[in-house]
């Protein structure tokens, strides 16, 4: 067995775990100061195991993420966008750089954390698992997908830790842009010809659902008293969260010319179709501002789908891991010589 | 009293015969003002080790303001660009990886689909979610 192995084993939740409660109480006394823990200060196993859980499946994101964005550099419109297409891809491996690093620190090595995403041992955001058949997609991921990423990511930027609070206030300045970029692009295309429009809304209709269920399962009780939001890891519900998305993306939406529809999809992401040849979708009957508690309602997503995507089972889960690991095999002469196993001299350190 | 001792003493010329008994090192000295915000530069210290730089440190740079913590780091240790032959901020212009070179463009778009107010409303709120 390897270190690194030996690492990871002592690296899991374990509620069972008697932690000094002294030490515990003063932990939870700065926490609730808003002092933030540093790499060197004490915590709690489960925090520290919690904290890097985070910070790893957000590594991860990152650089899937990334994915099936570049594969539309080369085919970008114009050269506008294909320069901000790159910048934005290399922004995102960026961030899962300093984001693995945060990970490094609680005690996780890298090398392990890129095997443990090859081999499906860890995860990636769910979102990533839907296709981007069109350009407009592309436009439709940095609007609607970069702006829930703002959205969660702010609410974590007032968490507990302070190597990762730090990280997502440099991150959210660059999402600032993929976000600014992507509304550049999807308000182009709705102000374009009627073909446009049509696949504005067709790729609207594929990544709605998918950004609902960005900020995860519908609360339960048990997780919005959790000891997680008492640390400060998660400072927001899954359901408020995603409250605030709707308020915000519905209306922006709808003065585009939008329309939200509730749909029924393939297997392969794609909405279905009726015998008929029409799609099987209809316009969200809950889309609307309630004037009582100022929210906008709608139509909860398919959660059995989120689910049995989350389990392996979606449209792009196997070419994802299949590229993420393609580009680790690829790589590894470039990690052997950067540590000085390829008989060329080490580096510096 | 000093100046019987010194009277003592043969007065000495030329080059001092003493070697210094050790070379103090320059050390750059970074401070936190506030736990959580990033670390300043504050300035150098000389010093023989690290020890010894840290405990100067303390001494000149986290006594004249409120101070929370401190690195110092050999001075040999830190790389560094150029200013001249090694532009970091590229020429170009770069408006196109940033939000706001996309800012003036949103902003005459959006009012195609909503009015001037709406849209005001709409950016002011956008400052304030960091969008
Ligand atoms: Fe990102
Ligand atoms: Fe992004």
């Amino acid at each position: 067995m390897s270190a690194g192995e030996t690492t990871t084993e002592e690296l899991k939740l374990d509620w069972g775990i008697q932690e000094d409660p002294d030490r515990l109480a003063e932990f939870q006394r700065r926490i609730d100061a808003r002092e933030l823990v540093e790499v060197d200060d004490w915590m709690p196993h489960n925090y520290r195991v919690g904290m890097l859980r985070v910070a790893e499946h957000h590594a991860n994101s990152e650089i899937v993420g990334a994915l099936p964005e570049g594969e539309w550099i080369t085919r970008a419109p114009s050269l506008l966008r294909k320069l901000a297409l790159i910048a934005k891809v290399q922004d995102e491996v960026g961030h899962g750089q300093m984001l693995y690093h945060v990970c490094q620190d609680l005690g996780k090595p890298r090398d392990q954390m890129l095997r443990d995403l090859c081999t499906g041992k860890t995860r990636y955001h769910n979102v990533f698992n839907y296709p981007a058949p069109t350009w407009a997609d592309v436009a439709m991921i940095q609007w609607l997908v970069d702006g829930a990423a703002i959205l969660n990511q702010k609410s974590l930027a007032e968490g507990s830790y302070g190597p990762y609070v730090r990280t997502m206030k440099r991150i959210n300045m660059e999402e600032a842009f993929h976000f600014k970029s992507g509304e550049d692009m999807v308000l182009t295309l709705m102000s374009g010809t009627k073909r446009q429009k049509q696949m504005g809304q067709e790729a609207f209709d594929r990544w709605w659902s998918p950004c609902l269920m960005f900020f995860g399962p519908p609360d339960k009780e048990s997780t919005k008293t959790g000891p997680f939001m008492q640390w400060r890891i998660k400072t927001a519900t899954n359901d408020t969260l995603r409250e605030k998305y709707v308020d915000r993306f519905a209306p922006a939406a709808l003065a585009l010319g939008l329309k939200i529809h509730v749909a029924n999809k393939n297997p392969d992401g794609l909405i279905a179709t009726k015998p008929d040849g029409t799609l099987d979708m209809i316009e969200d009957p809950l889309i609307r501002l309630d004037d009582k508690t100022g929210h906008w309602g709608f139509t909860q997503p398919d959660w059995e789908e989120f689910y049995r995507v989350i389990g392996g089972d979606g449209p792009c889960n196997k070419q994802r891991v299949a590229l993420r690991r393609f580009s680790y095999e690829q790589g590894q002469w470039g990690r052997k010589a950067g540590l000085g196993c390829a008989g060329l001299p080490p580096t510096r350190n | 009293m000093v100046s019987r001792i010194r009277e003592q003493f043969e007065a000495s010329e030329g080059e001092l015969a003493t070697p210094a008994e050790a070379d103090p090192k320059p050390y750059e000295v970074f401070i936190q003002l506030t736990r959580g915000q990033p670390h300043t530069h504050a300035g150098t210290v000389d010093a023989v080790d690290d020890q010894m730089a840290l405990e100067y440190a303390r001494k000149h740079y986290g006594r004249d303001q409120e101070c929370v913590h401190m690195w110092v780091v050999p001075r040999e240790a830190i790389m560094s660009t150029g200013y001249d032959d090694d532009l970091i901020w590229p020429l170009t212009d770069q408006g196109y990886r940033l939000a706001r070179g996309y800012a003036a463009d949103v902003r005459r778009k959006w009012e195609r689909f909503r009015s001037v107010k709406d849209v005001d409303q709409y950016q002011a709120e956008d400052i304030k979610e960091t969008f």
